[in-house]
């Protein structure tokens, strides 16, 4: 953490910008046929891919279902991989294409959140707010963000990524990507500061 | 805190706060310069960015959706799913196509010169040779190789001799015998005084009969109009040297047989 002469804390948090992707390497292992380069790959980013899935797709079954499907799809392209992107964020593409591909495919049998919406006062007033009852606001306060927005800070928040790796998977600008996530934070303080007051 | 008042400048001045209170690393020197000099001089730009400090800590404090799935069993049903072999991309496949496509056409094109009657040109003024037919027989298709009245001559280079058996009508017989266009009588016309080939009486055997000289790969010629320019006594020493009977330094390599 470092503070600034003003007194204000600023994270300094392990960056994941990296100026040297440090799964090229076993991307360009893969190609030169190594394959248990990818099983590293997995072991590395299945956690996140799985968590990323689990966002779209609401049974943890389907969501694991749908992370091998991503990964058997990277395994098969990872050789055409050109590496304008990191092999993460392209990774993370995979998987979120085939989770919306899963998602229109099964799209009546998904099941809604209604029962934990249920479980919250529209307003609660902030003494009242639990732990629980927090998480159930924050999520239902990121969900009311549009989805550019949204998408921005889940994959700035949630999955850790760089803002570089943020604009690739949300087809913009680094710079774009920064300011969305700007506006989707002070937004989201917005809606919680309008649920808090009485 | 006064976010309405916010004039639109203002705004977009503070528009990477978010960012540089979350990853101040990924912002670039300008931008870091510019949030911190406003930071500096603009109280409420700090408490902004305190309360948006502690709204990101709230938000990762926020478990993942739903029970982690076992990751060890994950990674080997990923491991079985996706295969053993490593794909390779099509222009990683196509490389060779290159190399092997010329080299297919080389060998189809080696079959179909030596699966067929190659005709060999010569030099302009030059005598018009049909090739060897090697590797292939064509004993059924007599047609294809040495038709009746082609004319067989022997093949020779560099002036060593041909280890066959020529009979003189193979040598003698252009135009073909029996054409009218030759002004000669078949053989075996009665005309001719000649038997036909193949007529025990005849010695020759006749065509596609295995001891003729088509069965000896000879190679018809297409114009033996020089043998017509010969003189009386040249066909007389041509015949004998046929027969065995002398020996002629002046005239094509000595045959055997």
């Amino acid at each position: 953490m470092e503070s600034l002469a003003i007194g204000l804390p600023v994270l300094e948090r392990p960056s994941p910008v990296t100026a040297s992707d440090p799964d090229r390497e076993l991307a360009e292992r893969f190609r030169d046929g190594d394959r248990a380069a990818f099983d590293l790959l997995v072991r590395r980013h299945q956690k996140g891919m799985w968590r990323l899935v689990r966002r779209y797709v609401k049974r943890d079954a389907d969501a694991a279902d749908v992370t091998q499907l991503a990964f058997v799809r990277a395994f098969r392209g990872l050789t055409a991989f050109r590496g304008t992107a990191t092999v993460r964020s392209w990774l993370y593409r995979i998987a979120i294409n085939c989770a919306l591909s899963w998602l229109r495919d099964h799209r009546r049998e998904q099941p809604t959140e209604i029962a934990e919406d249920a479980l919250t006062d529209a307003n609660p007033a902030p003494a009242q707010l639990s732990a629980g009852d927090d998480r159930a606001v924050l999520k239902r306060a990121i969900a009311q963000l549009p989805p550019k927005q949204k998408l921005v800070l889940e994959l700035r928040v949630f999955d850790d990524l760089s803002f570089r790796e943020v604009a690739e998977l949300a087809d913009c600008s680094e710079n774009t990507a920064k300011v969305n996530f700007h506006y989707a934070v002070k937004r989201l303080r917005d809606i919680l500061g309008a649920d808090h007051e009485p | 805190m006064s976010r309405d008042t916010r004039d639109g400048a203002s705004e977009r001045g503070s528009e990477l706060l978010a960012a540089y209170v979350d990853g101040v690393a990924e912002l670039s020197t300008d931008e870091r310069r510019r949030i911190e000099a406003r930071l500096a001089l603009d109280p409420e730009a700090r408490a902004d960015a305190a309360e948006l400090r502690a709204l990101l800590d709230q938000l990762r404090a926020l478990p993942p959706e739903g029970s982690a799935p076992d990751w060890a069993a994950m990674e080997r049903s990923i491991h079985h799913a996706v295969g053993r072999e490593v794909p390779r991309p099509w222009w990683r496949s196509w490389r060779w196509l290159a190399p092997t496509a010329t080299l297919a056409t080389a060998m189809l094109v080696l079959l179909v010169m030596w699966g067929r009657p190659a005709t060999l040109g010569l030099p302009p003024g030059g005598e018009r040779i049909v090739g060897h037919d090697l590797g292939h027989d064509r004993r059924d298709e007599p047609a294809a190789f040495a038709q009746p009245g082609d004319e067989v001559v022997p093949l020779w280079l560099d002036g060593d001799e041909v280890d066959v058996t020529l009979s003189a009508n193979d040598l003698l017989g252009d135009p073909a015998p029996g054409d009218p266009a030759s002004g000669d009588p078949a053989p075996g016309d009665p005309a001719s005084g000649d038997p036909a080939p193949g007529d025990p009486a005849s010695g020759d055997p006749a065509p596609g009969d295995p001891a003729s000289g088509d069965q000896l790969g000879l190679l018809p010629s297409g114009d033996l109009a020089w043998v017509d320019r010969l003189d009386d006594a040249a066909l007389a020493r041509a015949e004998r040297w046929l027969a065995g009977e002398t020996a002629n330094p002046g005239a094509p390599p000595r045959r055997k047989g």
